[in-house]
């Protein structure tokens, strides 16, 4: 089906798209240049606290691969067949130089892969500030949050000592609310896409967000609030598709016309899992006290999940990912994750056996960030959709 | 009472039907076929949707759902959308009750489609992506042959001495097509060669989706009454309980089928007040 007019969302939808497929990073490059001795700070999924890096003075960047977009050739020389896509990607960004415009790096403690993916990068790029960041999977204050805060209180220096302000310069409750205003906006945009889905569908949330990765927070919640205002003008049929939630896709993502194919096989996407770092904490860090140990406290009591986060108590295991469903009013889990990744795929099974145990439908699918035959999927998804629009109660 | 329109849109044509619902009595009241011949789908979708309204002697204000099959995803004004499999098992089943599969054979596929007797899908094979089971591919051949689509069956139930063709491969099977022209064999033996290549597939997919009993051929190649004979001469030749059949409208199951459930989902809706609106 076509249309000649370009509708306001339409155009809102193509300029995201074309910063968020940017392998050049020029929103980036373009903000350097607006003021001489900037710096940015990459960093990879699935969760760094981007507040030290913004108040320290630097823009922290998503560094999320290539996705669909570039032909891997050095990055495949750096690990074994066996490994999930991103780190070549990455890896093939950096060595071609893609990436030269970040000044630093930060490798979250996400699984095996990301941490080796920092000590190649300590080897190829000597002269870059790169910071394995080890997240605690201890939530006791005592034990995790004091070796948690440790960590803060020395990457916040080496942040500082980076961009050249001095940590009495730094104003971390500034940057704790001008994220928690960021999140904020992005919980609104996930409850109206639950509510309305047919207004906010999937791949533009998808873009919302990820544009998130590249601009400062500030520019980026003003992004969120022109889309949420367009996506309420917008004149949209309400459709009867299936809800679904997807699961799995928190560090490696999904190519875009995969989350289109799912959307066009008659599944509203009500929630998500994709580039946790903007909603892990939620917008209500306090903003009084010590902003830093506010962080620490925010990460132990409402961090969110993912598989690469430790469950202590096994029988707490999908409890979130139910939740999800029973708030969002879902139907049924698609789980699709990427090929090789080690903590989604490990999760799976026992995830299947909580929603077994609850009653909900589910799919499983694997994909790469550069998948490109979709037809197996949308033959997938499309029957999920009619097995649960169809036979669902019963 | 319930009405809901299906909107098949296949590569070759777009197929709608109104289907009225009462209790689980479905009723088709028109239909329209339209093929697409490279004009805008846009046009099509809605001169098919249109004219199975008119025929059926409602207005689009009295459809309570509009469901779409096939390559409809992206109909604008369409309520909700159906998989194919799922439509073609539930517009069978209302076509022929006693089937328990169908075949879909279309322009560029071949898919076995098994269900119950509620017309949900148990199981499905499908062709490989090569067309040599096709009715494009068919329609090529008819082509080069100088034979209306429509002539075709009933030109190849004259064949006394059928000629075997690639069973592999589109571009093969077109090749051998036109050295038998060159060494003057007749069209009918052609044809009878080139359904009984089709037939042996699509016989084989049958076996390997576990189909027993009566299967309804749907799709654009139902009506070849050519292949049909074909295919029932190699299921008895390999000793398969098939009986395998078409219908008038057969063209029409994932258009029947779309309404059908339509109208199932939009009663549905109404028991739990989430209708679209």
């Amino acid at each position: 089906m076509t249309t000649t007019e370009t509708t306001p969302i339409e155009a809102w939808t193509r300029r995201v798209e074309d910063l968020v497929l940017d392998l050049d990073l020029s929103a980036v490059r373009a903000w350097k240049d607006a003021q001489p001795g900037r710096k940015a700070i990459g960093f990879l999924p699935t969760y760094v606290p981007r507040e030290l890096i913004h108040a320290a003075g630097m823009l922290p960047v998503g560094v999320l691969g290539a996705g669909e977009e570039l032909e891997i050739v050095r990055g495949d020389a750096c690990f074994q067949s066996y490994i999930c896509h991103l780190p070549r990607s990455v890896m093939e960004l950096g060595l071609s130089g893609r990436l030269d415009v970040l000044d630093g790096m930060l490798f979250p403690s996400t699984c095996d892969v990301i941490r080796n993916l920092s000590g190649l990068w300590q080897l190829e790029f000597p002269d870059k500030f790169v910071r394995y960041v080890d997240v605690p999977q201890n939530f006791d204050p005592e034990v995790g949050g004091k070796f948690y805060e440790r960590l803060l209180r020395e990457l916040l220096g080496e942040l500082c000592a980076l961009s050249g302000k001095s940590p009495e310069e730094v104003d971390l409750a500034a940057s704790v609310r001008i994220y928690n205003t960021n999140r904020a906006r992005v919980s609104e945009l996930y409850a109206l896409r639950a509510e309305e889905p047919w207004r906010v569908p999937a791949s533009e949330a998808y873009l919302a967000l990820r544009a998130g990765m590249q601009l400062p927070p500030e520019e980026h919640t003003a992004l969120l609030e022109e889309y949420l205002e367009l996506a309420r003008a917008a004149e949209r049929p309400m459709q009867d598709n299936a809800r679904v939630v997807i699961a799995g896709a928190f560090c490696e993502q999904p190519p875009l016309p995969l989350i289109r194919t799912l959307e066009r096989a008659g599944c509203d996407l009500v929630d998500d899992d994709f580039m946790l770092v903007s909603r892990w904490l939620g917008p209500d860090v306090p903003e009084t006290g010590d902003p830093l140990k506010a962080l620490v406290d925010a990460y132990l009591a409402f961090g969110g999940e993912a598989s690469c986060k430790y469950v202590p108590d096994g029988e707490d295991k999908g409890a979130r990912l139910i939740a999800s469903v029973r708030e969002k009013h879902a139907e049924g889990v698609i789980f699709a994750a990427p090929s090789f990744c080690d903590p989604a795929l490990l999760d799976r099974p026992m995830l299947q056996e909580a929603l077994d145990e609850a009653g909900i439908a589910y799919t499983s699918f694997k994909y790469s960030e550069n998948t490109g035959q979709l037809q197996p999927i949308r033959e997938q998804a499309g029957t999920f959709a009619d097995t649960i629009k169809l036979w669902g109660d019963q | 009472m319930t009405l809901a329109a299906g909107i098949d849109v296949g590569s070759a044509a777009v197929k709608a039907a109104v289907v009225r619902d009462e209790g689980n009595d479905p009723v088709m009241l028109g239909y329209e076929t339209v093929r697409i011949r490279r004009r805008d789908l846009d046009e099509v979708v809605r001169a098919a949707y249109e004219g199975a309204l008119a025929r059926s002697g409602v207005s689009a204000d009295d459809i309570a759902y509009v469901a779409t099959t096939g390559e409809g995803e992206g109909v604008p004004f369409r309520t909700g959308h159906f998989y194919s499999m799922t439509t073609h098992a539930r517009g069978g089943l209302y076509l022929q009750p006693g089937a328990r599969a169908v075949l879909d054979v279309g322009a560029l596929h071949g898919r076995v489609v098994r269900m119950d007797e509620r017309g949900k899908v148990l199981g499905y094979r499908m062709t490989s992506q090569c067309a040599s089971g096709s009715g494009q591919f068919l329609e090529n051949i008819g082509r080069y042959l100088g034979v209306a689509l429509e002539e075709i069956g009933e030109l190849s139930q004259r064949a006394d001495d059928p000629e075997a063709c690639s069973s592999i491969c589109a571009v093969l099977a077109e090749t051998d097509v036109i050295n038998m022209v060159s060494r003057g064999i007749s069209t009918p033996n052609i044809l009878k060669g080139i359904h009984l290549s089709m037939a042996g597939r699509l016989v084989k997919l049958l076996k390997s989706a576990g189909c027993e009993g009566t299967v309804l051929v749907t799709g654009g190649l139902a009506k070849d009454e050519g292949l049909l004979a074909a295919m029932a001469e190699i299921a008895v030749e390999r000793g398969l309980a098939l009986s395998i059949e078409n219908h008038e409208h057969s063209i029409l199951a994932g258009a029947i089928g779309a309404a059908i459930w339509g109208a199932f989902r939009h009663k549905k809706l109404a028991q739990r007040r989430a209708l679209p609106v």
